[in-house]
């Protein structure tokens, strides 16, 4: 090759290989900055405002039974819940190993297969659950006739269990005669769940609403080599409103629950749950005029010592998506959306300045009307129904004008675009 | 010393409101003067003779056949300002042109070339109480601008003996500057980020003349002048500004007694200033000299082709200031141009270093490189 060519051939690579460089722009020039590239937008403005209208304390209306768990406590004169589990159909006969379909004349090895929340233990045990059989006519969202059949003559078995025996699968043996009797009388099978101890005792089970439900286990014949039957829970019961009964197939019953909040005091969480209804009154201009980059609900909490007050609950603020022909804060508090994938982490036992984030409903707010869409959040215990925490603030009809809820804003105002 | 040099320098521009990271790209942006790479690599000398330049509409008549001309200029800048370095890569596509001979003495010429570029981005952290005035946040704000304003001309050359040329170019100043401003704050469950867009176009008209005139073989001049009509800038369909487009002369000479070497020198006067009235913040445009001198000489033979090998140097005013100061713009170049296809189509390479200074503290460093095709179909 000549030399000449060589050289030629070399220049044409270069500048192929700077061509190609240079393809990919990089105009960030930010290592200049401050001196070349001074602020361009205004300062974050802050304000607090008294925008509280009306908060309230409504109850979580989603129906007995639609917990994703299951509390069985037995805490002293605090709270005292029972968990009840319907098997409403059981199976009359069963297949034995190489052998064609015949009836259940035999119950042996019945249990009850309880998944357990073992971070969720409270209690160092020893512990008695009880089993009863709570099969009643009466009304299904009736908790005084269900609790009314937690007495001696309607007990099934007894189960003694120590802290060592509370792994994530807890089997509770019941009465095989109890179950047998059941089959062959063609009747339903309900059994509601005690626990007794010497301590302060809390468990918390699986259900169904969570997608792991308590199991009914028994084996139809002594032979091991057939294998058990597994009942899965059911409620045949309202027959007019299948989801409810769905609902119903495991549920908790509260025997005894903690006093209520005070009046005038808003509540979060707690056993039944409940939420607090916020709605605001904020000058328009701030809404549509502005972009708001934080907001915080500033709430004064009030110390709630009855359980676990050193326990965390995650506070959980959603926005209401009920329209004004909604007046009933209990049922617009269930038409919400969620503006936040963060919680605000409290303790029921503190007390003070407690702050919840909510930019984000600014941004929804923006793009509807008050006359379309109030300005109104709800806080709930992400938690909600599954543990008997209750966070308790001061509402803004405190007598302390200090103590009210307050709104926080912090906003940036547009920035003309203009020509430098 | 040098922390409470650029802790002043802080100080004296916090009234400004705007900025774009570089001294080249203040104001309405940088502008790339509309040379050719052939003309880029003299230094500018031989702009008011090149046909592919958008400087003097008479030289247009020079081109000999049709020619297509296509030119790319990525720009590797360095901008430093005391400890802190920022380096960019910007690419450009500066010019595209045609040029059409029409009988003997007449030349059509249709070219557009980027007239000020103002494509930069920035990323400022500040230090902002958001919430309780006790919290303070880390707030990025981050101004991204793209965009141009280009200089599209239809020019008609007369060359009515080989000693004179005379050119008329009608101009229209059209484009938009895209601009992006987002503040974003670093915790998303906390606080909402925010951005912003809008879009600014310009429009305006001119008028060029220009005048070649060839005493001998070995000499030549030039003049030139484009008179600026009303830039309008307006943002969807507000009117945000006006100002003048700014009147530009030029004046230039060559040499050619020297064997196989052209020697050319150039002058040129750009009223910048008349651009000043655009600006909401005060960015101020001066009024500014354009001078370049350059040689282009018949360089090695290489695979039969001769190679072209120029040099030259520029010194500038650019037209808006940094801090109230000037901007100046110190330019060396070579170049080389290649001959292809025989003498159908031509390969025209040329490396700028420019470094740009207002004041002190603040130094900037670019690299141009420009690669240009012409090519006559």
């Amino acid at each position: 090759m000549k030399l000449s060519s060589f050289l030629l051939r070399s220049l044409a690579t270069a500048a192929l290989f700077t061509v190609v460089a240079s393809c990919s722009e990089n105009l960030d020039s930010s290592g200049a900055c401050p001196i070349l590239c001074p602020a361009v937008g205004g300062d974050v403005q802050n304000i607090t405002l008294d925008a509280v209208v009306f908060d309230t304390t409504v109850n979580s209306l989603s129906g007995l039974g639609s917990e994703s768990s299951l509390i069985l406590a037995s805490r002293g004169d605090t709270l005292d819940t029972r968990i009840i589990i319907r098997f409403d159909s059981l199976p009359a006969t069963f297949v034995p190993a190489n052998q064609p379909s015949t009836d259940i004349t035999t119950v042996d090895s019945a249990f009850i297969q309880l998944k357990l929340d073992t971070l969720a233990i409270k209690g160092a045990g020893p512990y008695d659950i009880d089993a009863f059989d709570v099969d009643t006519t009466a009304s299904d969202t009736s908790s005084a006739a269900i609790l009314a059949l937690f007495r001696p003559d309607r007990l099934i078995s007894t189960q003694h269990l120590v802290r060592a025996d509370l792994k994530d699968t807890v089997k509770v043996y019941i009465s095989n005669d109890v179950v047998l009797a059941k089959i062959q009388a063609g009747a339903r099978l309900r059994v509601g769940f005690q626990v007794r101890s010497a301590t302060s005792t809390q468990l918390r089970i699986g259900s169904a609403e969570g997608g792991v439900p308590p199991l009914l286990s028994f084996r139809a014949t002594p032979d091991t080599t057939t294998h058990p039957l597994i009942v899965n829970p059911v409620s045949t019961t309202p027959s007019a409103d299948k989801i409810a009964a769905s609902h119903l197939t495991d549920y908790t019953v509260i025997a005894k629950g903690p006093p209520p909040a005070p009046a005038g005091a808003l509540a979060v969480g707690g056993f039944p749950p409940r939420r607090v209804y916020i709605r605001f009154d904020i000058p328009a201009n701030i809404v549509d005029s502005t972009t708001v980059v934080r907001a915080t609900l500033l709430l004064n909490q009030i110390s709630n010592p009855l359980l676990d007050p050193t326990d965390t609950v995650f506070i959980l603020p959603q926005l209401v998506l009920a329209g004004p022909a909604v007046t009933d804060p209990a049922k617009a508090a269930q038409v919400v959306a969620d503006i936040s994938s963060d919680t605000a982490k409290v303790r029921p036992g503190d007390a003070g300045l407690t702050s919840i984030e909510m930019a984000r409903a600014f941004g929804i707010w923006r793009t509807q009307k008050p006359d379309t869409l109030p300005r109104a959040i709800i806080l709930k215990s992400l938690k909600e129904g599954d543990t008997p925490l209750e966070v308790r603030f001061s509402s803004v009809r405190d007598v302390s004008t200090a103590l009210r809820p307050r709104l926080r804003i912090s906003y940036t105002s547009r920035v003309p675009l203009r020509i430098p | 010393m040098r922390k409470l040099f650029v802790a002043i320098a802080v100080a004296a521009i916090s009234s400004r409101a705007e900025g774009q990271g570089a001294l080249s790209l203040q104001g309405l942006g940088y502008p790339t003067g509309e040379l050719s790479a052939r003309a880029e690599g003299t230094g500018g000398g031989v702009a008011d003779f090149d046909a592919l330049s958008l400087v003097s509409p008479a030289s247009i008549s020079a081109v000999g056949s049709p020619a297509l001309f296509f030119q790319y200029s990525p720009e590797f800048r360095r901008v430093t300002v005391g400890s802190n370095t920022a380096k960019t890569t910007t690419a450009r596509f500066p010019m595209i042109a045609g040029v059409l001979p029409m009988g003997q003495n007449w030349t059509l010429g249709l070219s557009s070339s980027t007239f000020l570029d103002r494509s930069g981005e920035t990323s400022l952290v500040r230090q902002l109480p958001v919430g309780a005035p006790t919290e303070l946040v880390n707030v990025t704000e981050r101004n991204k601008v793209l965009g141009a304003i280009n200089d599209a001309r239809l020019a008609l050359a007369w060359a009515p003996t080989s000693a004179l040329r005379i050119g008329f170019g009608a101009h229209v100043f059209s484009g938009s500057n895209r601009i992006t401003f987002s503040q974003v704050f670093p915790d998303s469950s906390k606080y909402v980020s925010t951005t912003q867009s809008g879009r600014m176009s310009f429009a305006g008209f001119a008028g060029s003349l220009g005048l070649e005139y060839r005493p001998s073989s070995v000499l030549g001049f030039a003049l030139s002048g484009r008179k600026g009509g009303d830039l309008r800038a307006q943002s969807g369909d507000t009117a945000i500004g006006s100002g003048r487009l700014p009147d530009h002369y030029s004046a230039s000479a060559t040499y050619e007694g020297i064997p196989g070497a052209t020697i050319s020198a150039r002058v040129a006067h750009d009223a910048w200033s008349s651009l000043g009235t655009l600006s909401s913040s005060g960015t101020k445009a001066f009024d500014g000299w354009d001078t370049g001198v350059g040689a282009e000489v018949t360089g090695p033979r290489i695979m039969q082709r001769i190679i072209v090998v120029r040099g030259g140097a520029r010194i500038r005013t650019l037209p808006f200031g940094f801090n109230g100061e000037k901007v100046n713009e110190k330019s060396f170049v070579g170049g080389l141009g290649i001959p292809l296809t025989r003498d159908r189509a031509s390969f025209d390479f040329a490396v700028q270093r420019a470094s740009r200074t207002a004041g002190a503290g603040v130094k900037e460093t670019g690299y141009i490189l420009s690669f240009g095709l012409r090519v006559s179909p």
